[in-house]
């Protein structure tokens, strides 16, 4: 149960670091992330379906898919809008989020359809304890991701460019880095990592139009771990995942939904930055 | 303009109370209207889409095509309610009140058809053959059961495997409504007819489609056989988390609304030798003459779409529609229609056994056991008792 509960806290600390992502660089919440993800798992299923391609191609399909969209979502909607504020950005978004599934659903249609997976669901049994492939490619597949991400933002110049962003755009731009490219690039990058999450989590919960709707948990964790806070945001999905998949066995199944929110609740009203998140005071 | 707007109305009251009294809503010299509120949305889309577009006016366009009813040509509007009870009621509302239907057929799901019962009955709208089997439709005079009810499904299922199984600890994975709720209450009835209990029974939130956590509290049950009251996508979920954790030593059984081919090719290799209730012949396979029938209008009509139990049931509530109608004979009215079906006795569809339906107004009555043997249902059983 555990480990199933890291394979989902493992999606859910993806789609909290592609929040946090869009967040640092532009300090506007990417709402329509869950449904960029759905629509990237589609892209993937039509190009094995329509055109045959093998699976590990439709993958780069998806997230080449998802570059694009980002991009395109980037570009035409959340630069046009400069006066926009914040609030303005979070509304856009819940909008394109709206727009999506509608899309989605005419060309798709709302069914539920197989994925298919890179892991096999049958469990083998190691010792005392029974574990489900799915669950442990699902953990090595985001990890391997996690790290890379690590890699890209403390080892490399376009990391550091788009941390410094984060910090402080004014300091940055003085800097010569343009906060313009880097906003584009974190959105193209949230999206990849959408992407990826999206593909790992289609063949567990089923390709539909609904399955955006875990951007939701992705932003549990995000705010569980600390806003802003990479690491935090992998801690949150973790604990998330685990927690979510254990409450029941303690508890009646109904509750399940509510157990997390109500750590959120818990963890909020005693360290409001979050677990990992760093105090911050605010002038007025 | 106050005189125009007043003489405007007066023009449209003269209008409307210039029609016969005597003429009934939704039927004229050449045509008829039906209409049902379904989903073409939600996690039932798929059966709503096959049922109405597929089932319901395939055998409507074969029957047009022929000529019609006593002349009159069949037509047929559906609103989309996603599953949801209260967009139900407000599509059945303005069917009833602005498309001016005859007659609501083939609705989907029991939330939703149980949203609209009262204000149906309350209006003398003839509610024909839902998708579903909650009894909660028995005893009104202008509503016909569709699927077996679930109270029948459950005395089927249970003396079936407490009787020729020989089976003793049972549990269940229901959604948690009016739907599994309906079959919950019957499983716990008959059980305890053969001095039996649920050894456990877990609740599915409606949409939901992680069932984990229920899966390992029932798995602590042990349980020698699992029903599950589901929709699809739950339902498949289900099955491929219990490969997943490793759990062998239960049969899985799905209640007559869950065995279907959709929820078969969702859990693809992890419904290997799950059984069932099917409350329909093999759509694909059948010899049964009604079954070749609908496949060669599908063929005809919609040459993409597969053959599946799902358009099946709506062709097949069109078939009985037109039966009672034909009873109706020319003057087709609310009350004709309903002493036509009632009149209804030892009809061959050619689809399911012979149909009599009488003053109970239940149509379906029967089922048979199925398992899963490579990915298709193999039938273990003739057709089931469930008087």
């Amino acid at each position: 149960m555990v480990i199933s509960g890291l394979a989902t806290g493992s999606i859910y600390a993806l789609m909290a670091l592609a929040l946090v992502i869009v967040y640092n660089a532009t300090r506007a919440l990417n709402f329509a992330q869950g449904e960029m993800l759905m629509v990237s798992a589609f892209l993937a299923w039509t190009a094995q379906r329509a055109f045959g391609l093998p699976f590990w191609a439709s993958i780069v399909v998806a997230i080449g898919g998802a570059a694009l969209l980002g991009f395109i979502v980037e570009r035409v909607i959340v630069r046009r809008s400069p006066t926009a504020t914040h609030w303005d950005v979070l509304i856009i978004t819940l909008g394109l989020s709206l727009v999506l599934r509608a899309l989605a659903g005419m060309v798709w249609s709302h069914d539920e359809f197989p994925f298919p997976s890179l892991f096999s669901n049958r469990p083998v049994v190691v010792g005392p304890v029974r574990l489900a492939p799915v669950s442990l490619g699902i953990i090595g597949a985001s990890l391997s991701l996690m790290l890379a991400l690590y890699v890209l933002f403390t080892r490399t110049r376009l990391g550091r460019a788009m941390r410094a962003v984060a910090q402080n755009p004014r300091a940055a731009r003085l800097m010569g880095v343009s906060v313009e490219r880097m906003s584009s690039i974190s959105w193209v990058l949230a999206a990849m990592v959408g992407a990826v999450a999206g593909v790992l989590v289609a063949p567990v919960v089923f390709l539909s139009t609904k399955m955006g709707l875990i951007v939701i948990s992705g932003f549990t964790a995000a705010v569980l771990g600390g806003f802003g806070s990479m690491p935090g945001a992998v801690a949150g999905g973790m604990l998330l995942g685990v927690i979510e998949n254990l409450a029941p066995l303690y508890l009646p199944s109904a509750i399940r939904y509510a157990v997390p929110f109500l750590l959120l609740i818990g963890i909020l009203t005693v360290r409001p930055a979050g677990l990992l998140g760093r105090a911050t005071t605010r002038k007025v | 303009m106050r005189t125009w707007i007043i003489g405007l109305l007066v023009a449209t009251l003269t209008a409307a109370s210039a029609t016969p009294a005597a003429a009934q809503q939704g039927v004229t010299d050449t045509e008829i209207v039906l209409g049902c509120s379904n989903s073409f949305s939600g996690p039932l889309a798929f059966t709503g889409e096959q049922a109405t577009r597929f089932g319901v006016d395939l055998y409507f366009r074969t029957l047009n095509d022929a000529g019609g009813l006593n002349g009159r040509k069949v037509r047929t509007v559906y609103y989309d309610d996603a599953y949801k009870p209260q967009d139900a009621a407000a599509n059945t509302k303005k069917l009833v009140e602005q498309d001016k239907i005859f007659a609501v057929i083939a609705p989907q799901g029991t939330p939703p058809v149980v949203a609209t019962l009262d204000y149906l009955e309350e209006n003398k709208v003839p509610l024909l053959f839902p998708f579903q089997g909650s009894p909660i439709t028995r005893g009104k005079k202008y509503v016909f059961s569709g699927m077996t009810l679930y109270d029948r499904q459950s005395r089927m299922m249970i003396d079936y495997l407490v009787g020729e199984r020989k089976y003793k600890t049972f549990a269940a994975l229901y959604q948690d409504d009016e739907y599994g709720k309906a079959f919950l209450t019957a499983f716990e009835k008959d059980l305890a007819r053969h001095r039996l209990k649920l050894a456990a029974a877990e609740p599915v939130k409606r949409g939901a489609t992680d069932v984990s956590a229920q899966i390992a509290k029932l798995q602590a049950a042990k349980p020698e056989v699992t029903f599950l009251v589901l929709v699809p996508a739950p339902g498949a979920q289900a099955l491929k988390e219990r490969q997943k954790i490793g759990w062998t030593d239960t049969v899985m059984v799905s209640a007559g609304p869950l065995t279907d081919e959709r929820y078969l090719s969702l859990a693809a290799d992890a419904a290997e030798g799950v059984e069932g209730l099917s409350l329909w012949p093999d759509p694909a396979t059948s010899d049964l003459p009604g079954v070749r029938q609908y496949r060669e209008a599908m063929k005809r009509h919609f040459p993409k779409n597969e053959p599946n139990r799902y358009s099946l049931s709506g062709y097949f509530a069109a078939m009985l529609f037109s039966e009672g109608a034909k009873r109706a004979g020319k003057n087709l009215t609310r009350e004709s229609l309903v002493t036509g079906l009632e009149s209804v006795k030892d009809w061959d569809s050619g689809i399911l056994p012979p149909i009599t339906i009488g003053p109970d107004h239940e149509t379906q009555k029967q089922g048979f056991w199925v398992k899963v043997e490579k990915m298709r249902f193999k039938t273990l059983t003739d057709w089931l008792k469930s008087e």
